[in-house]
């Protein structure tokens, strides 16, 4: 019996030493947590690395939930710098778990009050407008959903598909928003629940993705979901998708996106200095240009802005939404919703 | 492909777990804990407690702490939830059934490869373990563009059949079964035909000499000879079924397993929940280790070899049918694969609606070597997945050689411990790891290594543990103890003995688990998900980062390049392991 030698081993064991040499060029590393999509991402990290040959810019893809639970999981150890994008309240949670490090920008007073955090630990760089989008080639004229509570139009039983809430911000917000119209306007959450009973009934699905649902959509598995603004544009953009949305009639909330400096980062200095770069005017600008975000500061005009951001600012008629009371209570929120609400027709 | 069924040496040797806890039958051959052991039972035990049992304590130490403080607050909520107790009862009887189907699937097919000869036997049979070869989210991905709703097959079905609806939808626990079954059968599969070539034919003959008809021979001697592998694969379609995600998250609907509640609770940010839910599931996988140990205890079958060899193929009459059966099972069995190569082809934002895509280039491919970027993560999975499969062997050989030939105080606990990995799911490791490893305090044995190189090797060294060391030990029990005997009699030390008669005769056992523990960390994701960086971010990793971005195309061209490597490594490792 001819046995095996250990050079069997010895192959793959080279492979490893071959790929463990090379990399680390010198430059300081700025490590930044966005869920802002690789494409403006890219775009993003070439013209920072043009403007500072000296840092290598390293951005990590991921949602903006997940990143909140990584950062409470390495609060021990951060192991980013900067986390650039997620919805206000999100930041918010982040800073009561002191996971944020306090730093004004100068372009902190080019922002609304209600954009900022009066603390400073976090700034709004975009705003993201939640929308109605539907299947364009089959959803057409007068049958489009002009506002929320034409989704539960019985035409769209079995219709509607729904990214997973408990994964997404823009999911939350909207949910988050019937609940708290709910209590606007009949001082306890029941109508806002039944709203929801109702939307969980015309579900078809919820889907795992953005990409997923984009696809699902577009090959009419379903033909209408709930979903924001730039997404949906940047998306239209670079494919022929035949993806459409509104803007609901009766308002609806718009999130706004923020940046902050990680507690003990690594690298504070760059941090801070690519938080003041991210949020310059002509930074903010391009993200508008290229990735359809809408600025949160109020000094960019109108005409710079590309032609479906000018349109939608038109018709855009923004939620009052109660952030405080939604940041407090939506985890709970959200767990009702998943054990009483979801599946429950 | 080379992954012929019919080399015993290979894959499912790690049956053997179950079967740790038994009466030896060669006790004779464990000696007593000499005092020199110590130098091998020490590391052993260290890492075991170190790596394997601590970082787990910090999750039952989460799940009645809150800020501090001791409570059972979380427990509570658990036991008073219906939903959360339909979750753990979801999962219990998932993983039964799963278990069920799989071995429904599995087990005749190995009979039929195993005992049958026909055209392309050799071929069909290795072609039908290609599933092993899937990771779990090139898998997942590539049902959902096969049978989903505007899937390939799904699509071509209502075509042909002129439906105005789809046929199917492949949503709920039946669609959860289904991806389970099709995924798992792999492990009854190779286990039983491993089985079936070690057996002794010499007993069939007996009992058809005897005036045993078929039937009652498969059941009373073919059958439960193969008690340890069937039992072996139970165990392994249990615990995965029982760790499964992606299958429950993506095809559940609102079907609601433990896997899926964990991550509803940690991006809810109910840390407390979250470490119940893990401790429930993996207290849930631990009993039903501990019940089939049970049962394989207290059942006994082994007989001494006449002998012969493993009971002659059968020439089948009408081979040509066979093959036909055998090419269209296994042509059914390889449609992800293809569904995943097709996509690869798929240039970003082309596909859109139409049921097959309209614009085919090989840019994906053209990028993997213009595009620096896209090669960092090949490397860093080849790197990581290494790294983490030479420390697997290196510890499995110690431990293997403890649990075989040593008889020590403790050892069903460290039997235990080295299985306890399997119990647990990857999300709740990587939960531990990142909550153990992310403080400097070396007294107590914790270090920083979250977001550094080591993190995810490490992970990948833990999951794999019971799966390389198991096959070690099964190489170990076959292996004569009367070689040792020898060397030493002839003049070797203990040290010569190990190297030169030992580690050569064990070393096949230990290259197919360390090739199988090498596959499942280079496509390795739910752990990684939770603990990458940007620098060491593998492969799995990667895949999703392009799938967010909308480009199928990228995503596939990894995935065909997984299953390559994975394939290679198959075909080098089975031609260079099975030469004997």
């Amino acid at each position: 019996m001819r046995t095996a030698r250990p050079r069997t081993l010895a192959v793959p064991a080279l492979l490893a030493l071959l790929a463990a040499c090379g990399g680390g060029d010198g430059r300081q590393v700025l490590t930044v947590y966005s869920p802002h999509g690789r494409d403006m991402l890219k775009a993003f990290e070439a013209a920072y690395e043009r403007a500072n040959p000296g840092v290598d810019l390293q951005f990590v893809d991921m949602g903006s939930q997940e990143i909140l639970d990584r950062l409470r999981s390495e609060k021990a150890n951060p192991q980013a710098d900067v986390w650039f994008g997620a919805p206000a309240y999100t930041f918010a949670q982040g800073a009561a778990d002191s996971l944020l490090e306090r730093f004004v920008p100068t372009w902190a007073t080019a922002v609304p009050a209600e954009a900022r955090d009066p603390a400073g630990y976090w700034h709004g760089t975009y705003l993201t407008p939640e929308v109605i989008a539907y299947n364009s080639k089959r959803v057409t004229g007068a049958q489009v959903p002009a506002d929320w509570d034409d989704v539960l139009d019985p035409r769209w039983k079995g219709k509607v598909l729904i990214r997973d809430p408990m994964a997404s911000g823009t999911m939350r917000t909207i949910f988050g928003m019937a609940v708290l119209r709910s209590l606007r306007q009949t001082g306890d959450t029941a109508q806002g629940w039944r709203w929801l009973r109702r939307l969980d009934g015309q579900t078809k699905e919820y889907v795992l993705n953005p990409t997923l649902l984009y696809q699902k959509l577009a090959r009419e598995e379903g033909l209408v979901t709930l979903w924001d603004l730039p997404d949906l544009e940047e998306l239209r953009s670079h494919t022929d998708l035949p993806i459409a949305y509104v803007l609901p009639r009766s308002g609806t909330p718009v999130l706004v996106d923020a940046i902050g400096v990680v507690k003990g980062a690594q690298h504070p200095e760059l941090a801070r200095a690519f938080v003041e770069w991210a949020g310059s005017a002509p930074q903010v600008t391009a993200a508008a240009r290229t990735s359809f975000r809408l600025p949160a500061r109020t000094d960019v005009p109108d005409s710079a802005l590309p032609e479906p951001l000018r349109r939608a600012k038109q018709a855009l008629k923004a939620e009052p939404m109660d952030w405080r009371r939604f940041e407090k209570e939506s985890p709970g929120w959200m767990r009702y919703w998943d054990t009483n609400v979801r599946g429950r027709r | 492909m080379s992954t012929s069924i019919d080399r015993p040496s290979a894959g499912p040797a790690s049956t053997e777990v179950a079967a740790e806890g038994r009466a030896d039958g060669r006790v004779d051959a464990e000696g007593a804990g000499r005092r020199g052991d110590w130098w091998v039972i020490a590391p052993v035990l260290l890492i075991l407690l170190w790596l394997v049992l601590y970082p787990n304590l910090f999750v039952l130490l989460a799940s009645v702490t809150e800020r501090g403080h001791a409570t059972l607050e979380a427990w509570r909520r658990f036991f008073g939830s219906p939903a959360e107790l339909g979750a753990l009862w979801a999962s219990v009887w998932i993983s039964a059934a799963s278990v069920v189907l799989s071995a429904l699937i599995g087990v005749p097919l190995a009979f039929l490869f195993a005992r049958r000869d026909f055209p392309g036997r050799r071929l069909l049979g290795g072609l039908a373990a290609m599933p092993v070869l899937l990771p779990p989210l090139v898998g997942t991905i590539s049902f959902l563009f096969l049978y989903g709703e505007t899937g390939f097959l799904t699509r071509g079905v209502q075509t042909v059949l002129g439906m105005t609806e789809a046929p199917w939808r492949l949503a709920g626990p039946w669609a959860v079964l289904l991806v389970h079954a099709y995924t798992m059968y792999v492990y009854f599969y190779l286990f039983a035909a491993a089985g079936l070539s070690r057996l002794d034919g010499g007993y069939a003959e007996a009992a058809a000499a005897l005036g045993a008809g078929w039937w009652t021979t498969l059941r009373r001697v073919t059958l439960p000879m193969l008690g340890p592998a069937l039992g072996g694969a139970s165990l392994l379609v249990f615990m995965t079924s029982m760790a499964s995600f992606s299958a429950p998250y993506v095809f559940g609907g609102g079907f609601r397993v433990l896997t899926t509640q964990i991550y509803a609770s940690k991006l809810n940010g109910e840390e407390g929940l979250v470490a119940v839910e893990a401790v429930v599931l993996a207290v849930t996988s631990l009993l039903f280790l501990a019940g089939l140990r049970r049962i394989e205890g207290s059942r006994e079958y082994t007989g001494a070899s006449k002998g012969l060899g493993p009971a002659p193929r059968t020439q089948a009459r009408r081979g040509w049918v066979l093959t036909a059966v055998a090419a269209l099972f296994t042509g059914f069995l390889l449609l992800p694969h293809l569904t995943v190569l097709l996509v690869s082809f798929v240039p970003e934002g082309t596909w859109t609606t139409q049921i097959l895509p309209p614009v085919y280039s090989a840019s994906g491919y053209r990028a993997l070597f213009t595009d620096p970027e896209r090669l960092v993560p090949v490397l860093n999975s080849l790197r990581m997945a290494t790294a983490a499969t030479l420390a697997n062997v290196a510890f499995a050989f110690a431990a293997g050689y403890l649990l075989a030939r040593r008889r020590f105080r403790g050892k069903g606990a460290v039997a235990a411990l080295v299985a306890l990995p399997w119990a647990l799911p990857g999300t709740v490791l990587a939960v531990a790891l990142a909550t153990t490893f992310s403080v400097h305090r070396p007294l107590a044995g914790r270090f920083v290594w979250v977001g550094t190189f080591a993190i995810l090797p490490i992970a990948y060294f833990i999951r794999n543990v019971p799966l390389v060391t198991n096959a070690a030990l099964a190489s170990f029990r076959q292996l004569d103890p009367a070689l040792e005997e020898a060397a030493a009699a002839l003049g070797a030390g203990r040290f010569t003995a190990l190297r030169r008669v030992v580690l050569p005769l064990v070393l096949p056992g230990l290259a197919a688990g360390a090739l199988l523990a090498w596959v499942t960390a280079l496509g390795e994701f739910v752990a990684s998900i939770l603990l990458y960086t940007h620098r060491t971010r593998p492969l799995s990793v990667e895949m999703l980062s392009d799938l967010r971005a909308y480009d199928f195309g990228g995503a596939a061209v990894y995935g065909v390049l997984l299953i390559v490597l994975v394939a290679a490594a198959f075909a080098l490792g089975y031609r260079r392991v099975g030469e004997g």
